[in-house]
């Protein structure tokens, strides 16, 4: 596998991680979330953390663009050069 | 006069203190002069009793802002029907095609976007609650002045900058159009990126985001007609996305009793803002930043006396 390739795959890893983990971010309160998560409460809360989550999404979204481009006809092109 | 009560009584904002900040709002927002600093010194130094931390006046402030993004939008509605569609081009094809002026534009706002809207949901409660008060705000004001001022010192300072308004003078001086788009894409990723993030020093109450924009585009190279414009494109998603985010405040509780002076300031906003970005795009065709520079030192200066005082 090509370095390029594995770049891509690393992002587009990372980005759908990032997804997910914005998604629990918006459907979990703070209390419910896991507690390595910034933001985790112990105590019971209703409390959602929506900013992170919208954060986590967008930069998910982000990687997951850049891995798109990344393995594009023009990366190809110039990598078969 | 109406006179509306919200929260229980314990908070008022009449009709007329709901068009005068749409106003205020719709002009601050757009010219280099900071909206969120005047909508923190004008209400004190008027002496209207306006918690501005108070959700109710946060969920006021949502329409105002929404008001602002959709005339934004609407105003350069042909250039985002361009940049949407080469956004939809690079996705379909996988790359930004060297002569794809519109998708690399639409690239260009995304990585300068996403910096200050990380920043702004990650802060910009702390750096309100931290700053939003008149004496602070009036200090920024100030500092507002002098970013103002250095950023025409500093013209075409970054490194390639003085190439590349050597190669856009040649260029078609069409302020609109795909002329305009062209001249807007020669930015490179990096320094989108890094007019981007100043956005996030808008967070301070008294910096515009404007004029920060406007500062780091003249920077890099563009003229004062360009940079305006692009500033006022990479305002629209962040004012747009910013205002949604928060719409559920002005829906729910919080806006109980907000929502008809909401409306009034939004429209007020609205029209304000229709006016200054025709005028703005006409000024900066032939005119510099500096008189606003001259007027955030001296009105921060004049706000700073009356509140130390």
């Amino acid at each position: 596998m090509r370095r390029d390739q594995v770049l891509a795959a690393v992002a587009a890893l990372v980005g759908l991680a990032l997804i997910v983990v914005g998604v629990i971010y918006l459907a979990f309160d703070e209390h419910s979330i896991p507690s390595f998560f910034p933001g985790h409460s112990s105590h019971p809360s209703s409390h959602h953390h929506a900013k992170h989550g919208i954060a986590a999404i967008l930069l998910g979204l982000a990687c997951l663009a850049f891995a798109w481009f990344r393995t594009g006809p023009r990366q190809r092109a110039g990598a078969s050069a | 006069m109406l006179v509306f009560a919200a929260n229980g009584g314990h908070h008022a904002i009449t009709y007329f203190q709901a068009i005068v900040i749409g106003l205020l709002q719709g002009v601050t927002e757009l010219f280099p002069i900071s909206s969120l600093g005047h909508a923190v010194i004008l209400p004190k130094l008027f002496g209207w009793n306006l918690n501005q931390k108070e959700p109710y006046y946060l969920a006021f402030l949502v329409a105002t802002h929404l008001a602002t993004a959709i005339v934004l939008f609407l105003f350069f509605l042909r250039e985002w029907v361009r940049i949407l569609r080469g956004l939809g081009r690079s996705l379909r094809d996988r790359q930004i095609a060297p002569d794809d002026a519109d998708a690399r534009l639409a690239w260009l706002l995304v990585v300068g976007t996403i910096p200050a809207g990380l920043i702004g949901l990650l802060f910009e409660h702390q750096l309100r609650s931290l700053f939003a008060n008149p004496t602070a705000a009036a200090a920024f004001l100030m500092v507002n002045g002098l970013i103002l001022f250095a950023a025409e010192r500093l013209r075409r300072r970054a490194p390639g900058a003085p190439e590349r308004a050597q190669l856009l003078a040649r260029s078609d001086e069409s302020p609109t159009g795909p002329e305009a788009e062209k001249r807007l894409a020669t930015l490179g990723y990096g320094e989108a990126v890094a007019v981007g993030t100043a956005q996030a020093a808008a967070l301070f109450p008294g910096i515009s985001r404007s004029g920060v924009t406007m500062g780091g585009a003249l920077f890099v190279g563009l003229t004062h007609e360009d940079a305006a414009r692009y500033a006022f494109l990479l305002a629209t998603p962040i004012i747009g996305a910013a205002a949604l985010l928060k719409l559920p405040d002005l829906f729910g509780p919080d806006g109980n009793g907000v929502r008809g002076p909401a409306l009034a300031g939004a429209l007020c906003a609205g029209l304000a803002a229709w006016a200054s970005v025709n005028f703005l795009m006409r000024y900066f065709e032939t005119n510099r930043l500096t008189p606003f520079a001259w007027y955030c030192l001296l009105a921060g200066f004049g706000a700073l006396l009356v509140f130390v005082l």
